[in-house]
């Protein structure tokens, strides 16, 4: 017994819930005398309220029928719902071109336009044939050494 | 019609399965809430909630599971929801300095209908203790079910459970010696 008030001191005075089941699992679950000073079962029943004393369902299901009617969505509603999602859909839409129209410009802000592009170096140059008076040209061509230029000399054929 | 047919009948939207439904289930989620809230009115409008979230979310019940212990689950969260609700309002009422009877809902109780209410000792319990109490007594429940419905390990609920028992019995001993001292 005196064992019995050590576990139950150690229990109230350690709040740490792993050792409270501990203390549970080993001793109070099997020590008939801590037993005694729980609880029973029918004397739990004695103090609550037992599904069979909670009167008349029927007066429930009324009650969570009217509810659910209540909260059921209308026709009306139904309708109201659609025309919620176009008018949502139509405000997609809009942002979408607005963001598409944004990107555009922007853009067009960054790059200088087409012009300024033309005049940016070409990054390969070629010439398929020259021709002088008609007929094809004696062509030559030069590139100075270190350097990215290409000089094109074309003579008529002797 | 059995457990099975009933849910069926309501992921259909059948209003006789919604019947059976709360023909079935109705008493006892009432009496879970009534002993976890300790207040009728509050009890019905939690049975309420419950039921119409079952009806919404009934989809998401996985078959694998009890069904009485799904519905017990969110049966007892909307009680916890009730409980803090209440106990807002009781703080903003003693902050405004109202007289919380004057504006407390529902009607005078009448006499001819005494609805029986959980025991005034359990209000020492926490709400926690008090499910545990009530499912173990009133369902038969083990630890494990019991840790189901309060979303806890098992071991939790042992101490819960064995929390609620000590409490109580100490305060009916307590009482017991009163009344034979005095």
């Amino acid at each position: 017994m005196d064992f019995c008030k050590t576990v139950e001191l150690l229990y109230a005075a350690l709040p740490l819930r792993p050792f409270r089941d501990w203390l549970i699992r080993i001793h109070m679950d099997r020590c008939p005398g801590c037993q005694e000073r729980l609880l029973s079962r029918e004397e739990a029943r004695g103090l609550l309220v037992r599904p069979d004393q909670t009167g008349d369902v029927e007066a429930l299901w009324r009650r969570i029928s009217d509810e659910a009617c209540r909260l059921a969505p209308s026709p009306k509603a139904k309708g109201s719902g659609g025309r919620l999602a176009w008018q949502w859909a139509a405000v997609a839409a809009m942002a979408m071109v607005v963001a598409l129209a944004g990107f555009w410009l922007l853009r067009e802000a960054a790059n200088p336009g087409f012009e300024a592009r033309a005049a940016a170096p070409a990054d390969r140059f070629e010439i398929a044939s020259i021709q002088v008076g008609g007929v094809p040209a004696q062509t030559f061509v030069y590139q100075p050494q270190g350097t990215d230029t290409v000089f094109v000399w074309a003579q008529k054929t002797p | 019609m059995d457990e099975r047919e009933i849910i069926e009948g309501c992921l259909r939207g059948s209003a006789a399965s919604n019947r059976a439904m709360v023909e079935t289930y109705g008493t006892l989620v009432l009496s879970v809430a009534l002993n976890v809230i300790g207040n009728r009115q509050d009890a019905e409008d939690v049975c309420q909630e419950t039921f119409l979230q079952v009806f919404r979310r009934l989809d998401r019940y996985d078959r694998e599971r009890s069904f009485k212990t799904w519905l017990l689950t969110i049966a007892y969260r909307r009680s916890l929801d009730m409980l803090r609700k209440k106990r807002r309002f009781t703080e903003f009422s003693a902050r405004a300095r109202f007289d919380p009877a004057v504006m407390e809902r529902g009607g005078a109780v009448d006499p001819a209908d005494p609805a029986p209410l959980p025991s005034k000792l359990l209000e020492t319990l926490s709400p926690r203790e008090r499910t545990a109490l009530c499912l173990w007594a009133n369902e038969g429940y083990t630890a494990k079910d019991i840790s189901e419905v309060l979303a806890c390990s098992s071991s939790t609920a042992r101490v819960y459970l064995f929390n609620a028992r000590r409490k109580i019995k100490a305060l009916l001993e307590n009482d017991h010696g009163l009344l034979q001292n005095g």
